[in-house]
């Protein structure tokens, strides 16, 4: 190999998959979807279900000890725990190195997968799949906010997701609760836009269930975007 | 009264014959976790999660062609020490037996419980054999199966599920050969009216069919499962109430 194709060819920078790994799991820790005290699975499981070499994970696993959010135990009963901080999910410190153009873009691939995902979900729901939404709907309606509040909003999603019939649908709308969830949900969780977000969700159950998928793919793509716009409202008063 | 085409009979005996096999696994591992369990009663306690370690064997040696996952799920608050809980092997990304370790806690997971599970409400409702699906099972397998179960008792009382989950692919490839043999647009549908394997591509796996005038049904031996044709006034693709048209018109 020539040496311009060894350059070409050089392994990419791990730096900015390991920022993801501690992204992601800095910001369950702190939203409380992983609790204090939880034992993480284990380097090859995490990995894994990550998609990334064990060496990634034990740089971000690293990173992570480093600000005090996870523990390390060696020997017997060993392995990795959740430490959960003193402070809150820190919205703005999540902001900062976004800029308003990244931002919107991760909106606009939110909305269109979300749309995409409720129009086919209208499509194609039986009763049986309306049913477990409106369950999930009024679990969440019932959860009083928090960490709780979050998890449920993210399930409401992802069953909305699979009623689509879509495993490619599904998986993209999991990637990408995971990129862009914990800043939605701050929204959505967040008093003034509460009644909001909840109306939105029973919209979007009412037509999935009534098979208006025009109007599904309309409510959960402009859910998405009310959302990202004030994302975009509070980053740029920073 | 024009009499049904032979290929009909013989689609519908092609899916019972094909669910048959799998069912045939569902019921050993339903056989041998209630053995586990009745076992460690016999003994003057209650069960425990580890009780089930020894259905392993077993789980591993039925993963193969059809397939793709199997186990059993335990009734909540049926084991001692485990409120839910499931032992459950699956063909991992390499090829061998592997198991699935959801997180079951309530405290940290919204998708802890399973019994809301189609694959778990039929069985624990009193229904011998269960067809769930095809679905997006992001739960367990991240992948569009059909779900087979039947209630595992102990003593007479329900104790939890035994299950065995098939790709949709692999059911459409051994189903969709008879269903070509049909002389007619026609496809397999489950209870709900979930499409699971199809002749045409305006009945797709995973399309809603909520029946309507022109089309005829034949039911799958005893399973809960019909195979669908189109007669000449059917209407040519699932009903939309909005806006979606078709192609090429």
């Amino acid at each position: 190999m020539d040496s311009s194709r060894l350059v070409v060819f050089a392994p990419v920078d791990n730096t900015a998959r390991v920022h993801a790994v501690v992204r992601r799991l800095s910001d369950a820790i702190a939203l409380g979807l992983l609790a204090d005290g939880e034992q993480l699975p284990s380097e090859a499981d995490l990995a894994g279900h990550l998609g990334v070499s064990t060496v990634t994970l034990r740089e971000a696993l690293m990173a992570l000890r480093q600000q005090g959010l996870i523990e390390t135990r060696r020997g017997r009963g060993g392995g990795s725990f959740v430490r959960t901080p003193a402070r809150p999910f820190d919205l703005d410190g999540r902001l900062r190195p976004l800029a308003a153009e990244e931002l919107r873009d991760l909106g606009d691939h939110y909305a269109a997968i979300a749309g995409a995902a409720a129009r086919l979900a209208a499509m194609r729901s039986l009763p049986g799949d309306v049913e477990r939404l409106r369950r999930s709907l009024a679990e969440l309606s019932a959860a009083g906010g928090g960490a709780r509040t979050c998890r449920l909003d993210g399930r409401l999603h992802l069953e909305v997701a699979a009623a689509s019939q879509s495993v490619r649908l599904t998986r993209e709308e999991i990637r990408l609760q995971a990129d862009i969830g914990p800043l939605i949900w701050t929204v959505h969780d967040h008093p003034r836009w509460r009644g909001r977000a909840r109306r939105e969700h029973a919209a979007l159950v009412e037509a999935v269930g009534r098979g208006e998928d025009a109007l599904a793919r309309d409510l959960a793509e402009s859910h998405v975007a009310c959302a990202v716009e004030h994302l975009i409202e509070r980053r740029l008063s920073l | 009264m024009p009499s049904e085409p032979p290929a009909i009979g013989a689609a519908a005996a092609r899916v019972h014959a094909t669910l048959d096999g799998v069912f045939a696994t569902v019921e050993r591992v339903r056989d041998a976790s209630a053995r586990c369990l009745a076992g460690a009663r016999a003994t003057g306690r209650e069960p425990v999660a580890g009780d089930l370690a020894a259905l392993r064997p077993l789980l591993s040696a039925h993963l193969g062609a059809l397939v793709s996952g199997t186990g059993f799920i335990a009734a909540p608050g049926m084991l001692a020490d485990a409120a839910w809980y499931l032992e459950w092997w699956q063909t991992g990304p390499s090829g061998d037996p592997a198991r699935f370790l959801p997180d079951l806690d309530p405290e940290n997971s919204a998708l802890y419980d399973y019994t809301g599970w189609e694959w778990f409400t039929g069985p624990a409702g009193g229904a011998e054999r269960t067809v769930c699906g095809p679905y997006v099972d992001y739960f367990c397998s991240d992948g569009y199966v059909l779900t087979l179960s039947a209630p595992v008792r102990v003593g007479g009382v329900f104790a939890g599920v035994a299950a065995a989950d098939v790709y949709a692919r692999t059911f459409e490839n051994a189903i969709v050969p008879a269903l070509r043999e049909i002389p007619a647009p026609a496809f397999v549908v489950n209870a709900p009216g979930r499409v699971m394997a199809s002749n045409t591509a305006s009945w797709t796996p995973g399309a809603a069919y909520r029946g309507g005038r022109g089309f005829e049904t034949r039911p799958c031996g005893d399973l809960p499962l019909s195979v669908v044709t189109a007669g000449q006034s059917a209407s040519a693709r699932p009903r939309a109430k909005a806006t979606s048209r078709s192609c090429w018109e």
